[in-house]
């Protein structure tokens, strides 16, 4: 086998296929053949029921996609739906105020959606709900004691940790299915979230990461979207022309290797593939894609309220080059950000203030692009927040808020401190959702419970695995257990999302 | 039976996760779940005749296929299929099940009908057949088949017969370079330098092999290194992660490293993880306690019966502990026995994160052996544990490790995969073979790598092992090459390019041993001993029984501290805190500890907090002795020891935790008790040799290794797992993110930039010699003419730094290089 040549070849055969329902399929067949025999072998992962296996039994059919391509908008501490997209009474701040009669901490406003309010600070938000699906519903398990880390966890995975095997994030289950549209990008990009240096970085790692899958499915962590540019770039200080050169050397050399008689090795194989695709992305115009100061001014400008802002623009310059899945988070640091414990109505201006223009941009230019119909965009957060309620009703976890009061004296006591996971809001945008609809509701009175149709972690991942075009009860072998795409394989899409 | 059929037969269903959703949400229609729902319904009823071996009236219920084949059931008019006329008859001639036992109920009639009416769904792959291979559970010696050609070692025995009646042919042997790189990666993780390989080469001893693996398995620091690796994987011990930041884990490293160092037999080992006689052993037992609710099938006590079973046995009791198996013959009440060994308060049986009405009672899963029994206190309970797996008559004891070092230098197990042992080996002589040499060597580890590495087997080319034939039924062929894990390339990147930490994470004591092994190690001058005996007032040199103190030392430090120790004893027992955390402690005065203090001093005011204990019941000779040896950043060195400027405090905390809870009352100046003969002779002939390993320390030890490091990113991108699960087996295969970063990570482009320096300035810019040197300490050969036209080309006669970066880095990329062959 000449190697060089061989590499020209495949670079050549990508080149000439890339109309996105070809290569969808493609990948999407090659993913589900790659379980093949040899993973027995090894131990690895092997896949359940697939429809390479029509014929057998008990196979699933997977569903036709309504969307190529995944951005989750990831409001990490838990996002006050009371606050953003779900207001209630609003009450402003005043002495006196009693914590009991607190429900909002802003007015609402109106939307490019008939009938339908969200909070005062998200008006470029509110000018493009006509685009989107609004569940106002969404709940979440109590765990015992509500922790970030672990209920984090079992929205990125659906499983509750601990588990006994390690459980793929969402983003690993579309990049082992699915693959990415464009073979040279990574499937699965996770930005903004630091994994070093910041509190509960290990409870973090714990779920982003493709778990049992191995790393070839794992996230490529950007944590800073303007450094995100580095991580595809040859060495600091070398250039192209030598990166090249080097890469050239390197094929040389396996070319001359006396050890050529290994080329079928199935170890030498995949670290030559693998070298292979890595110089092919390091080298290859997709890689501009990661580097947002190509990014015109206005359109730079528009998004650069924060990390977070920049990692929309990333995450939109990405599905454009052929991501699969995009993960951009607002960041979760204990205390900072949605993670309000005290101040929260001052955070949720400057959160506000963050999230509002770079999501309607965002939504703007995958809509500009052609984009939208085939893009699954989702804003959600691991549960939302509530001024005296910790968990749910009749939950017994701990009252975790820093200033327990009944009354409030302060600025740092208006706000929404307590974790609440009786209800929660979650946005949809395009990839085959309904467009300008709003699905269940809370109570317009505490306890403000989803009331309306509630829609759980693992039905949520249906719904959007159904709209990747993954049946939520796909699932893979692993040390004998069945592990599937939605907790137990038992999440169930909900249909009335879809247009 | 291969094992493909065995794993394709494996079926385990999991409901671990299904937390009940609670408030809010409204009961939904759920569809038929073939496995939690008809499953139990046909065991209850149907499968005692119809089931495993058993076809009454040729019906059987083992496969969908054999259901749907029988005509028993009608898919396409459910209503009429005769299965369902079977069990609504009234008729006790017809009626099913038979009438002498019990009917089935309407609800379970129901489930059935509508199970038939859906489809008759029917999980892939799930059969009520039985594995017939059940795993031998005593050892058994083989026997020896004849020495063919003179290969007359006992591998090559059984292996040659293997060969020749598969009608396969001996694979080639290997040459001398390519041993010595096979087996320095293999035993100690590192690659041999030029020099070692030249030595090697001319070395013209008929013996010299076999003296390599000797001197490989005594070099103490590069063994228990390259091992820590394997046994922090095997034991899920990290020196970072998920559960330190609330204190629900503990590190085992110390204990784990001295064990390799020592050589520690795996029995004891086994014995002290299951029974730690101190919390230097106690972490694996211990799990990862997390915070919140968890399902049953995660508490700490069911944790510890899955971790000693993959650890120990290669048995998967994670099914177990959720419902009765599906893979292999181990239930819900084996789980639950094991756990309750652990347990401090009495366990409900879960079934799927729903009690059912059990206690379960301690019970251990060969009863053969003996039992645990479960009146005995905790204590007792984990002791007789330990003993019943250690038991030599505990083959699968002993068979499941020496699998899993097989595999650490043959490249697949004899048993594959490693933590499935109810499967059938390749070859049952070899395995038994294997893990009776263990036991009669005393459990000694290195004595099964020396017996595999001596091998002609071990010492033959490695099958070359296509994509498709991994997949197919496993015949030996030969070893098989692995992939350098993520601490072996970085290790070697760093030996090549001298870009290794200083420093270290690990707290372990890394010098080398001097109370084990002793042949060949130089005689040393011993620290003197400075410290004495001191304890809080003595009546006539006299402590009350049952008498608990504190004694603490506040010392400052002018500079961060490099490498250093201390050796720790106390008649009868201590706990020792520095800073506040838990370091050290033990019951047993008549083994000093050796304490590792780089990680746990700072650079200014520390304090050390002794909490001590008298034992006995009247009045009797008590002392805590301590002495550190230090190397400092400033380059000077410390020793300090205990004496009259430590102080005592008579409020020891009730509870003993790993971390000091605040010590309330006055402080005031210990006590130095007389020495007691018995305690000097326990100084000089323990304590000395420990201080001398702590103070060496730092000095002229071999360079700091990767497995001594907290995980980071490029390493997990290599393969290096979380280790919140066990991990017997790492990846084969790289990963294009794998590939990018070794394309462009920082650290390493850094490491390349160094090694290229340093290259550069050895060989005076010698092109010629460079091209030697990279190769020589990389692929461990000579280049062939043709590589050597090929660097020459690109290195020119006078190389410039980034032309030799380049070539290092473009032969590290190398298969060659990556894989161990």
């Amino acid at each position: 086998m000449n190697f060089e040549k061989e590499r020209k070849d495949a670079a050549d055969s990508i080149g000439n296929s890339r109309t996105p329902e070809s290569i969808v399929r493609r990948d999407f067949l090659r993913a589900l053949s790659a379980a093949g025999a040899a993973a027995m072998a090894t131990g690895a992962p092997q896949i359940l029921a697939s429809p390479s296996q029509s014929d057998s039994l008990g196979s699933i059919e997977h569903p036709r996609p309504t969307a190529d391509a995944c951005i989750l908008l990831w409001m990490a501490g838990g996002m006050a739906a009371p606050d953003t997209f779900d207001p209630k009474l609003y009450l402003p701040f005043k002495k006196g105020l009693p914590v009991k009669d607190m429900l909002s901490t802003f007015p609402a406003i109106d939307t490019a959606v008939d009938g339908v309010q969200i909070c005062k600070g998200l008006e470029n938000i509110a000018s493009v709900m006509d685009r989107g699906t609004l569940i106002r519903s969404h709940v979440q398990p109590d765990l015992g004691s509500i922790l970030h880390s672990r209920h984090q966890y079992h929205w990125h995975t659906g499983y509750v940790p601990p588990q006994t095997v390690a459980a793929p994030h969402i983003g690993a289950w579309m990049s082992r299915v699915l693959g990415a549209p464009n073979e040279v990008m990574p499937a699965f990009i996770n930005i903004g979230q630091r994994l070093e240096g910041v509190g509960e970085s290990e409870e973090l790692k714990a779920f982003t990461t493709a778990g049992f899958f191995g790393s070839e499915f794992g996230p490529m962590n950007l944590p800073y979207p303007d450094q995100a540019a580095v991580s595809v770039r040859p060495p600091k200080g070398m250039k192209s022309q030598r990166f090249a050169n080097r890469d050239k050397l390197f094929r040389r050399l396996v070319d001359a290797s006396p050890d050529r008689d290994r080329m079928s090795d199935y170890q030498q194989e995949s670290l030559l593939r693998s070298m292979d695709a890595a110089y092919r992305l390091l080298s290859s115009k997709d890689r501009e894609a990661f580097d947002i100061t190509l990014e015109p001014k206005e359109s730079y400008d528009a998004y650069n309220t924060s990390r977070f802002g920049q990692g929309c623009l990333l995450a939109r310059r990405l599905v454009e080059s052929g991501a699969r899945f995009v993960e951009v988070t607002t960041e979760y640091v204990p205390f900072l950000n949605f993670d309000t414990h005290a101040g929260g109505h001052a955070t949720m201006s400057r959160m506000h203030a963050e999230i509002d223009q770079p999501i309607a941009r965002l939504i703007h230019d995958l809509e500009d692009r052609k984009l939208l119909d085939r893009t699954l965009v989702i804003v959600a957060s691991e549960f939302s927040r509530d001024a005296l309620m910790e968990g749910k009703p009749g939950s017994n976890a701990n009252d975790q808020a820093t200033e327990k009061v009944d009354e409030i004296s302060e600025m740092k006591h208006y706000g929404l401190h307590r974790h609440f996971t009786g209800g929660s809001s979650v946005l949809m945008f395009g990839g085959g959702m309904k467009q300008g609809h709003v699905h269940g509701a809370t109570a317009p009175q505490r306890p403000l419970v989803a009331i309306e149709d509630p829609v759980s972690i693992e039905d949520l991942h249906a719904t959007i695995m159904t709209a990747m075009g993954i049946s939520p009860r796909m699932g893979f072998q692993i040390e004998g257990r069945p592990f599937y795409v939605t907790a137990d394989g038992k999440g169930r899409s909900v249909d009335a999302l879809f247009a | 039976m291969t094992s493909s059929l065995i794993y394709s037969s494996l079926r385990f269903f999991a409901c671990l996760g299904s937390l009940v959703l609670g408030f809010g949400l409204p009961v939904r229609a759920e569809s038929i779940d073939f496995v939690h729902d008809i499953v139990p319904v046909l065991q209850r009823n149907c499968v005692h005749c119809h089931g495993g071996r058993e076809a009454e009236g040729d019906f059987s219920l083992n496969t969908r296929a054999m259901v749907a084949d029988s005509g028993y059931v009608d898919l396409d008019s459910p209503e009429d299929s005769y299965l369902l006329e079977l069990v609504t008859s009234t008729d006790p001639d017809v009626q099913m099940p038979p009438s002498d036992r019990p009917r089935m109920s309407d609800q379970e009639v129901a489930l059935v009908r509508r199970w038939i009416e859906d489809g008759m769904q029917w999980d892939a792959d799930y059969t009520f057949a039985i594995d017939t291979y059940e795993p031998p559970l005593r050892p058994r010696t083989p026997q020896l088949p004849e020495a063919s050609q003179g290969r007359d070692h006992p591998i090559d025995r059984i292996l040659d017969d293997y060969l020749a009646k598969t009608g396969l042919p001996l694979p080639a042997s290997i040459d001398d370079a390519t041993f010595l790189r096979r087996v320095s990666l293999d035993l100690i993780g590192m690659l041999p330098n030029g020099e070692r390989l030249e030595t090697f080469l001319a070395d013209q001893n008929p013996l010299k092999r076999s003296e390599l693996i000797d001197t490989l398995l005594d070099d103490q620091i590069g063994y228990a290194d390259h091992w820590m690796t394997f046994f922090n994987d095997l034991l899920r011990n990290d020196y970072s992660g998920t559960g330190f930041i609330t204190g629900g884990r503990q590190q085992i490293s110390h204990w784990l490293y001295d064990s390799l160092r020592t050589n520690k037999p795996f029995d004891v080992m086994v014995r002290e993880l299951i029974a730690p006689p101190s919390k230097a052993s106690q972490g694996y037992i211990d799990g990862i306690k997390w915070r919140g609710e968890v399902s049953a099938g995660q508490t700490l006590p069911i944790q510890f019966s899955q971790s000693i079973s993959q650890s120990f046995l290669g048995i998967n009791m994670k099914c177990a502990s959720c419902h009765d198996s599906f893979i292999d013959r181990w239930t819900l009440k084996d789980a639950y026995g094991l756990a309750a060994i652990y347990a401090d308060e009495s366990l409900e049986l879960h079934r799927c994160d729903k009690p059912i009405g059990e206690t379960s009672q301690a019970a251990w899963l060969f009863p053969e052996l003996g039992r645990v029994d479960p009146d005995a206190p905790r204590e007792q309970r984990l002791q007789q544990l330990a003993d019943l797996m250690t038991h030599r008559e505990n083959g699968r004891f002993a068979r499941t490790i020496v699998n899993r070092l097989w595999y650490q230098l043959m490249g697949r197990g004899i048993v594959h995969p490693l933590d499935a042992m109810q499967s059938e080996p390749w070859n049952e002589d070899l395995l038994d073979y294997l893990a009776v040499e263990l036991v009669n060597n005393d459990y000694d580890l290195k004595s099964v790598l020396r017996l595999i590495a001596t091998s002609a087997a071990y010492q033959s080319e490695s099958e070359v092992a296509s994509e498709q034939s991994v997949g197919d039924d496993y015949v030996y062929r030969g070893p098989r090459s692995k992939r350098m894990t993520a601490e072996q390339f970085i290790d070697n990147v760093w030996q090549l390019t001298g870009a290794a930490p200083t420093k270290y994470d690990a707290p372990v004591i890394r010098g080398a041993s001097q109370h084990s092994g002793e042949k060949n190690s130089d005689p040393i001058d011993l620290p003197a001993i400075t410290g004495q005996w001191i304890w809080g007032p003595l009546e006539n040199g006299t402590a009350a029984g049952q008498q608990s103190v504190v004694l603490r030392k506040t010392i400052k430090l002018p500079a961060g501290v490099v490498a250093g120790g201390a050796v720790v004893t106390c008649d009868n027992a201590y706990e020792m805190y520095v800073n506040k955390q838990w370091v050290s402690g033990s019951k047993d005065w008549t083994q000093p500890q050796a304490v590792d203090l780089r990680s746990a001093l700072k650079n200014g005011e520390n304090s050390i907090v002794v909490v001590v204990k008298n034992e006995g019941e009247s009045p009797n000779a008590a002392g805590l002795f301590f002495q550190a040896h230090l190397n400092l950043e400033d380059q000077s060195k410390l020793v300090f020891q205990s004496d009259d400027t430590w102080e005592f405090n008579p409020n020891a905390p009730k509870q003993v935790n790993n971390k000091l809870s605040r010590i309330r009352g006055p402080w005031q100046a210990a006590t130095v008790a007389a020495t007691l003969p018995a305690w000097a002779k326990v100084v000089n002939q323990r304590c000395r040799l420990i201080l001398a390993e702590v103070s060496t320390m730092g000095d002229a030890l071999p360079m700091v290794r990767a497995s001594l490091i907290k995980n980071t990113a490029l390493m997990k991108s290599l393969g290096r797992p979380m280790r919140e699960q066990i991990v017997s087996m790492r990846p084969d295969r790289m990963t294009t993110l794998e590939a990018i970063d070794l394309a462009n990570e920082s650290s390493l482009a850094e490491a390349f930039a160094m090694g290229a320096d340093r290259l550069i300035e050895q060989s005076d810019g010698d092109t010629d010699y460079i091209i030697g040197e990279l190769f020589r300490s990389t692929l461990t050969r000579q280049p062939t003419d043709h590589e050597r036209e090929l660097l020459m080309g690109v290195l020119g006669d006078r190389p410039d730094k980034s032309a030799v970066q380049d070539a290092i880095w473009a032969v590290c990329m190398l298969p060659e290089f990556f894989l161990i062959r």
